[in-house]
């Protein structure tokens, strides 16, 4: 009995052992295979939500493109004191560093880790494109369209504005610009693909494409998502940033006349509160989801209050001088650091989970008066009635030059948009020095990464001076 | 494996009774003491069954087949000797022999006669490394067995170690070697969250452990397949004996301080170097510090040693009691064990308790069934990661002139240059991790026909880990209002191994051995973490009572094996062997087109020593060489990385899908091919012994990361594209040097080398932007790479670089890189002396590493003439002052980075010599013994890194940080050292 009972176990055991082939296939859980991922509506909206994920990393919109566009705009060699410092890196991150003082090098980390998500965020929109036959919604799969052509077009205009020399260095804009990709990319062969650089020019003919594609196929309103007027204020940017003041001027102004947005009677709100009025497109943070809290964030390196912030990013003392005397924006938007680090710092970027504004309608305001000026124009409003939305007694407790000058309109960009990733992109357009490197310096030009020039052998070309 | 051999033979015993035979009988008794000998073999010569064992009187009794002439008598520890069958009963005299090549080792799925092994094992038993106070017990193989290198990394308790055996065999699957235990595949990689690597080991008892036996060539582990590159760590665990009950228990404990610290500077010298650093840029020195740390310290009168703060005297105590005994139908071992360490560094501390239950039943003649049962249950008070701001360690960058306690509050000053981590140990602060393991098994074995034994053995390895973290309002991390974090992470690895084993003799002369099997496996990893945020006061620190549940997550992941396997051993005249062995791995972790993979193994030895012309050789006792060649494979790939998949990516409350991954359809384990030549040796009745082996492991289709344009959406791919190779030997030489009556010597030598070298690469992988470890053709692995530090300019103060065309420069970038050191040792051994006169004994084990840079990453802090206000080592003094001053720090210039870039201003010569551990014990003599009904009684006091000596000049040479990856071998980054620990104890038998 008891060898009976015995040579079943073992029987049993040998059993358990054959025809084993199909416990070979083990599916993983917290991913899907490619092959099966797109099926219906619900699978690409996923993928759309996806790109916007991306936008909101650290290496992107959560951090990078403002940090390293206000890093570059300091001139380190100014005095601790100077307003000229703008922004002070005083973290240990050497990437950072080497960004703020001018000596980047090839390996920096920071080039490299804007450029691989800028581009993943690219190959994604891609995906979606390809897989707009699989949405059988007619207005989703025009909404899917144009989110998928926005993102696309906005990463390829912030690479180019990184990486390439500022349009109108050249007299044709032939210097070399960033590679430009609407190839979706799934399978090995294909990512293995080597594409060299395309000029400045044509990045911003297919920026300016994709942005305009964009702005006709998204609806009006889309909630969080990028809109109609997201586009068109981005295209009013790419617009302005080539100088091409006729059509900044008339995206800024559609943006404007669309009357969705409005500015905040309070500086701070539009900073502290989530989609306000004023934002015209802005990354949405939670508690949960947000871009960092301890090696990326903009509040990670901007904040120095108890428990918030490593005060990386420090402004100089002096800095709230630049406002008019009693503006409300010298008190609301900077304050004394307390707990990690000593020192002014900029109140605009203070909560792990606060909304990141992207661009912001008094951007728009701003735009439409230096063009109006410099066209001699009076398209929407006149430039004083444009300055006035921003600089008022409600707003800001000061008022706004009855006639202003160009210098008065660009001075009014440079304090109301300070650190928000606007400088150097304003420093380069504007043919303006960041200490004593003119606009075109090549070191104010983000290196291409080491490791894409390696991986491509050379075909992606590296920047002069790296 | 005694056990198995005993019980293998007491089963034959009883179940073969022949027709034709006769009885014998005798008395086996130790031929020195008279003492008799219980559990000696007795077996007709040349046949494996027939045998009996010696009862506790050293008498025994069999019947045999009248033919039988001569009979064997085995004895672990002593010389087998043929006696002639004579007149009954027979008087039999053992000799010791206390390196006996009749040594059993344990092999995959199997144990073998050490004088028959035809492959590379190396072997550590518990008598080496009992009543050590080992934080784990791999520990124990460190300069013990020879080809096996071990580096601690780091003197944290519970972390995990390197461990390379023969080089390393891969760059970015694991490079730990494969554990077994009691036949079960157990978890040794990290499974918790932190940066750094927990150790699962650590929750092993050291002292249920009988043997460690390390299968280093391909003859030995490629029955293993798939998992054996690395090679494979064999853990048997003690187990009962036939005999009278025994009870032993054991109690130690101690004290530990650190083997080595780094200095600093004073209050004095800080202010003299950065008056001096702000003074030469025209800069004051105040009101920097000012402008930097927010206190008017710099005018303070506080002197402050920060570096010492990270260290606290470490303490040991351990508790541990076994009972083992058993019949002729059943043998069990109960023990347990309590272990409290509190380690050298504040926060630190380990305790683990164990238990444990091996029990053997013969239910009939022809079977028997067992099972191992364990459960420990281990604490681990952890520290943070080296390269987190809470790591102590980094508590020797704040300046010396801050104060340590904040006047105004009374508290830890939190007006620190840096975070004053001392907070963290402050009130309610917790990083502990619990973790509950058992390793088990059941197994039952039927000795079907004489010679043909069928096993079946289901095993599991389940552990249980659970992180549990609170951060109260004053900390970096848990202001303003706290945080606290759980994590869970659950490990199971259920095995299910079947096998046959058929061995047999023909004509005398022809012995063969063969095994089959089948091996099924699945490995369920499983997670699930909370985070909450803001509590009402630090009191109150789980997330129940949390104000934001601020992170939420749970994961699962799965693989599974299904394995085939075949080994033969065939012996001729008892001098030419032959081994040959094969396995079949089907992994789901292998790409659909290239699911199961083959690793055969061939391996072959002569017995010089039994040929006719040395047979009766003097001084020659022992002579063997053998060979092997075979293929063992690394399936540590990652479970899914043959997928091109997409995973969730949330965008604040929307949630969305990105690429996650690009896919290889055909990806594979990678596979070593592996040659080894030995030879073992033994002289004047085996009083000197040893081994020399050579090997060369040629590994090819390594995973690499293939690099991808990013501009196709993806970094890299993951593919099998690169070749290693690992040439290298190791001698080992025992030797009995004095024996007398009451003095005995024994001195037991190793040395092993190990030179890599990667032999293909899809594209040379660059030094990190803080490191200087590398890849590249024709380098070993983690070659140290970068810029040359060439010393300071007498003339100006300038750091200097090598440049182009050997040109000395001052700009830093005008360097070029150029090889600056290997992290590799030249070589690394061990040596063990243990002395015994009269009643006591002393043991004395040594352990050495030499060549193995290693690169100090803090370099840029810590010893960089005061660039920035981190305090600084005291070489740093010795700064360049004036043209014409000869030296190598340069001057120093706040802020300005002269000889602040990555060079090898920081790396030093890692080479080191240390008394690993000392243990002298006294038995208390018999006499006395008899009067207090003892067995036995050993007193003792024990040492672990007793003494260093090393030209390092940071903390302790033997150091790993982890958290640059481990592509840089021997980083240093504020990583504490390891820890010096005395202890005394007893032990008593009943």
């Amino acid at each position: 009995m008891k060898y009976k009972l015995l040579s079943l176990c073992i029987a049993a055991g040998v059993l358990s052992l054959t025809s084993c082939d199909k416990k070979l296939d083990v599916e993983p859980q917290q991913n899907i295979d490619a092959t099966t991922a797109f099926q219906n509506d619900q699978d690409v909206n996923s993928a759309m939500v996806g790109c916007y994920s991306l936008l909101g990393t650290g290496q992107l919109y959560g951090t990078n493109l403002f940090l390293l566009a206000d890093l570059l705009a300091s001139n380190n060699a100014a005095g601790s004191t100077s307003v000229d410092r703008y922004l002070t890196w005083q973290g240990t991150f050497q990437g950072q560093r080497q960004v703020y003082s001018k000596t980047m090098t090839r390996d920096n980390s920071e080039a490299s880790r804007v450029w691989i998500q800028a581009y993943r965020a690219i190959n994604n929109a891609n995906i979606v494109i390809a897989n707009l036959g699989k949405v059988s919604d007619a207005g989703l799969r025009a909404q899917l369209e144009g989110e998928a052509l926005f993102v696309r077009g906005v990463m390829h205009f912030e690479l180019v504005r990184l990486y390439g020399l500022q349009w109108g260095a050249t007299p044709s804009n032939t210097q070399l610009g960033v590679v430009i990709r609407t190839k979706p990319i799934t399978n090995e062969a294909d990512a293995a693909e080597r594409v060299a650089r395309a000029t400045v020019a044509d990045v911003y003919t297919q920026v300016i494409n994709d942005l305009t594609s964009a702005s006709a196929k998204l609806p009006d309103d889309n909630g969080t998502r990028a809109d109609k007027f997201t586009a068109l204020a981005f295209l009013s940017r790419v617009y302005l940033q080539k100088a091409d003041y006729t059509n900044a001027l008339n995206a800024a102004n559609q943006v404007i006349n669309s009357n969705k947005y409005r500015l905040n009677a309070s500086v701070a709100a539009v900073f502290s509160n989530k989609n306000t009025a004023e934002s015209i497109f802005e990354i949405q943070q939670n508690d949960q989801n947000n871009a960092g809290q301890t090696n990326d964030g903009m509040a990670t390196f901007f904040a120095s209050i108890t428990g918030i912030g490593r005060g990386d990013a420090r402004v100089p003392a002096n800095f709230p001088t630049v406002y008019p005397a009693g503006d409300l924006r010298s008190t609301e938007w900077y304050y004394a650091g307390r707990s990690a680090r000593p020192g002014t710092y900029c109140a605009k970027w203070r909560s792990f989970s606060q909304n990141l504004p992207v661009i912001r309608i008094a951007e728009m305001y701003l735009t439409r008066a230096e063009c109006n000026v410099r066209l001699g124009s009076n398209v929407g409003a006149t430039p004083a009635a444009d300055l006035a939305q921003v600089r008022n007694t409600t707003r800001t407790g000061t008022t706004a030059p009855a006639v202003p000058t160009l210098a008065d309109v660009l001075n009014e960009r440079y304090i109301e948009l300070a650190f928000e990733g606007v400088r150097i992109h304003d420093v380069r357009r504007l043919n303006l020095n960041v200490g004593t490197r003119p606009w075109n310096s090549n070191q104010l030009v983000m290196p291409i990464p080491a490791r894409e020039v390696d991986a491509t052998s050379g075909v992606v070309a590296q920047n002069p001076g790296y | 494996m005694r056990k198995l051999f005993l019980l293998l033979l007491s089963i034959v015993t009883i179940c073969n009774v022949w027709a034709q035979s006769k009885e014998v009988s005798g008395k086996v008794t130790d031929a020195s003491s008279g003492a008799p000998l219980e559990g000696v073999a007795v077996t007709p010569k040349g046949s494996k069954t027939g045998g009996a064992l010696t009862l506790s009187d050293g008498s025994f009794k069999l019947s045999v087949p009248s033919a039988t002439k001569i009979l064997t008598f085995t004895y672990i520890g002593y010389a087998s000797i043929d006696l002639p069958v004579g007149s009954t009963p027979m008087t039999v005299k053992l000799t010791a022999d206390d390196k006996s090549l009749s040594e059993v080792v344990v092999v995959g799925y199997g144990t073998k006669i050490k004088k028959e092994v035809t492959s590379s094992v190396a072997r550590v038993t518990s008598k080496e490394f009992a009543n050590l106070p080992l934080p784990s017990f791999e520990q124990a193989l460190q300069g013990r067995a020879a080809g096996v290198f071990i580096n601690s990394g780091s003197g944290k308790l519970g972390q995990g170690l390197n461990i390379r055996v023969r080089g390393i065999s891969s760059i970015s699957a694991n490079q730990q070697p494969f554990v077994v235990i009691d036949g079960v595949p157990v978890v040794s990689q990290a499974l918790g969250t932190a940066t750094e690597p927990d150790n699962p080991l650590a929750s092993i008892n050291p002292d249920d452990i009988e043997s460690i036996e390390v299968l280093k060539d391909a003859a030995a582990a490629a029955i293993y397949g798939s998992r054996a590159s690395n090679g494979v760590l064999l853990v048997t665990t003690k187990s009962g004996k036939q005999g009278k009950t025994k009870v032993s228990a054991g109690v130690f404990g101690g004290w530990s301080d650190p083997t080595r610290k780094a200095e600093f500077l004073n209050a004095a010298q800080y202010r003299e170097l950065f008056g001096a650093a702000a003074d030469n840029v025209g800069l004051d020195a105040e009101s920097e510090f000012i402008d930097n740390t927010g206190t008017n310290d710099w005018a303070s009168n506080n002197d402050v040693n920060w570096a010492d703060q990270a260290f606290q005297k470490g303490s040991i105590q351990q508790y541990n009691v076994s009972v083992t005994g058993g019949d002729a139908k059943t043998r069990f071992l109960v023990s347990g064990s309590w272990n409290d360490q509190v380690g050298i560094i504040i926060g630190n501390r380990l305790t683990r308790g164990t238990g444990r239950l091996n029990v053997e039943h013969s239910i009939s003649k022809k079977v028997k069934i067992g099972a191992n049962l364990s459960l420990n249950q281990t604490n681990n008070f952890r520290v943070p990661s080296d390269n987190a701001f809470s790591n102590p360690l980094q508590l020797n960058a704040l300046p010396p002139i801050q104060p340590l306690i904040d006047p105004t509050t009374g508290l830890n000053n939190q007006n620190t240059l840096y975070y004053n981590n001392l907070i963290e140990l402050e009130g309610s602060n917790r990083n502990l991790n619990k973790i509950y393991r058992t390793i088990s098994n059941a197994f039952v074995e039927w000795n079907v026909a004489p010679g043909l034994t069928l096993r079946n053995q289901a095993g599991i390895d389940f552990y249980y880990l659970r992180e549990s973290r609170f951060l109260g309002r004053r900390t970096l991390d848990g202001a303003p209002e706290g945080i606290s974090n759980e994590d869970q992470t659950t490990s199971s690895i259920f095995t299910n191994t079947f096998t046959a084993n058929w061995n047999k003799a023909f004509a005398d002369k022809h012995n063969i051995d063969v095994l089959a099997g089948a091996e099924y496996q699945k490995g369920i990893v499983t997670g699930a973490s909370v985070e909450g945020r803001a509590f009402p006061s630090d009191r109150f620190t789980r997330i129940a009572s949390a104000a934001i549940i601020s992170n939420g997550s749970s994961t699962e992941t799965e693989y599974t094996f299904v394995s085939y396997f075949a080994r033969a051993n065939y012996k001729f005249l008892n001098r030419y062997l032959l081994g040959a062995s094969f396995r079949v791995d089907g992994s789901s972790r292998f790409g659909k087109e290239n699911r199961y993979g083959a690793f055969p193994a061939l391996s072959a030895g002569w017995i010089l020593s039994e040929e006719n012309f040395l047979k009766n050789s003097k001084w020659l006792s022992f002579l063997k060489v053998r060979t092997s060649y075979g293929r063992t494979g690394n399936a540590e790939i990652g479970n899914f990385s043959s997928r091109t998949l997409y995973g969730a990516n949330a965008y604040a409350d929307l949630a969305g899908i990105v690429t996650s991954s690009i896919g290889d359809t055909k990806l594979s384990w990678e596979s070593t091919d592996q040659f080894d030549l030995g030879i073992d040796f033994g002289f004047l009745n085996n009083r000197i012994s040893g081994e020399i082996d050579f090997f060369t492991k040629k590994t090819k289709d390594l995973l690499l990361n293939s690099p991808l344009p990013a501009t196709n959406g993806f970094t890299s791919i993951t593919k099998n594209i690169g070749d290693m190779k690992n040439t290298g030997w190791e001698f080992v030489l025992n030797a009995t040097i004095i024996q007398n009556k009451n003095f005995r010597w024994t001195s037991s030598f190793n040395i092993s080398t190990y030179k890599n070298e990667i032999t293909r690469l899809v594209a040379p992988v660059p030094p990190g932007q803080r490191t200087l470890g590398r890849l590249a053709v024709g380098a070993p692995y983690g070659q140290f790479f970068g810029r040359k530090y060439m010393g300071v300019d007498p003339a100006n103060g300038d750091a200097l670089y090598l440049g182009a065309g050997g040109v000395i420069t001052n700009n830093y970038n005008a360097a070029i890189d150029t090889v600056l050191g290997n992290p590799n040792p030249d070589f690394y051994g061990g040596w063990n002396n243990r002395f015994s006169y009269k009643n006591f004994d002393l043991d004395i084990q040594c352990q050495f590493v030499s060549g193995g840079d290693v690169y100090n990453v803090a370099g840029f802090f810590q010893s960089v003439n005061g660039d920035y206000f981190d305090n600084q080592t005291v070489d740093q003094m010795n700064y360049w002052k004036k043209p014409g001053d000869v030296t190598d720090i340069p001057q120093p210039r706040l802020y300005e980075g002269n000889g602040a870039g990555k060079s090898s201003r920081w790396i030093q010569d890692g080479s080191y010599f240390r008394v690993k551990s000392v243990n002298l014990g006294y038995n208390l003599p018999r006499k006395l013994l008899q009067n207090i009904k003892f067995e036995s009684v050993r007193v003792y006091v024990a040492a672990q890194n007793l003494l260093t000596f090393t030209k390092y000049k940071g903390y302790d040479p033997e150091v790993n940080t982890t958290y640059v990856g481990n592509i840089n071998l021997g980083h240093d980054f504020y990583t504490p050292p390891q820890a010096r620990t005395i202890t005394i104890g007893v032990n008593v038998g009943l």
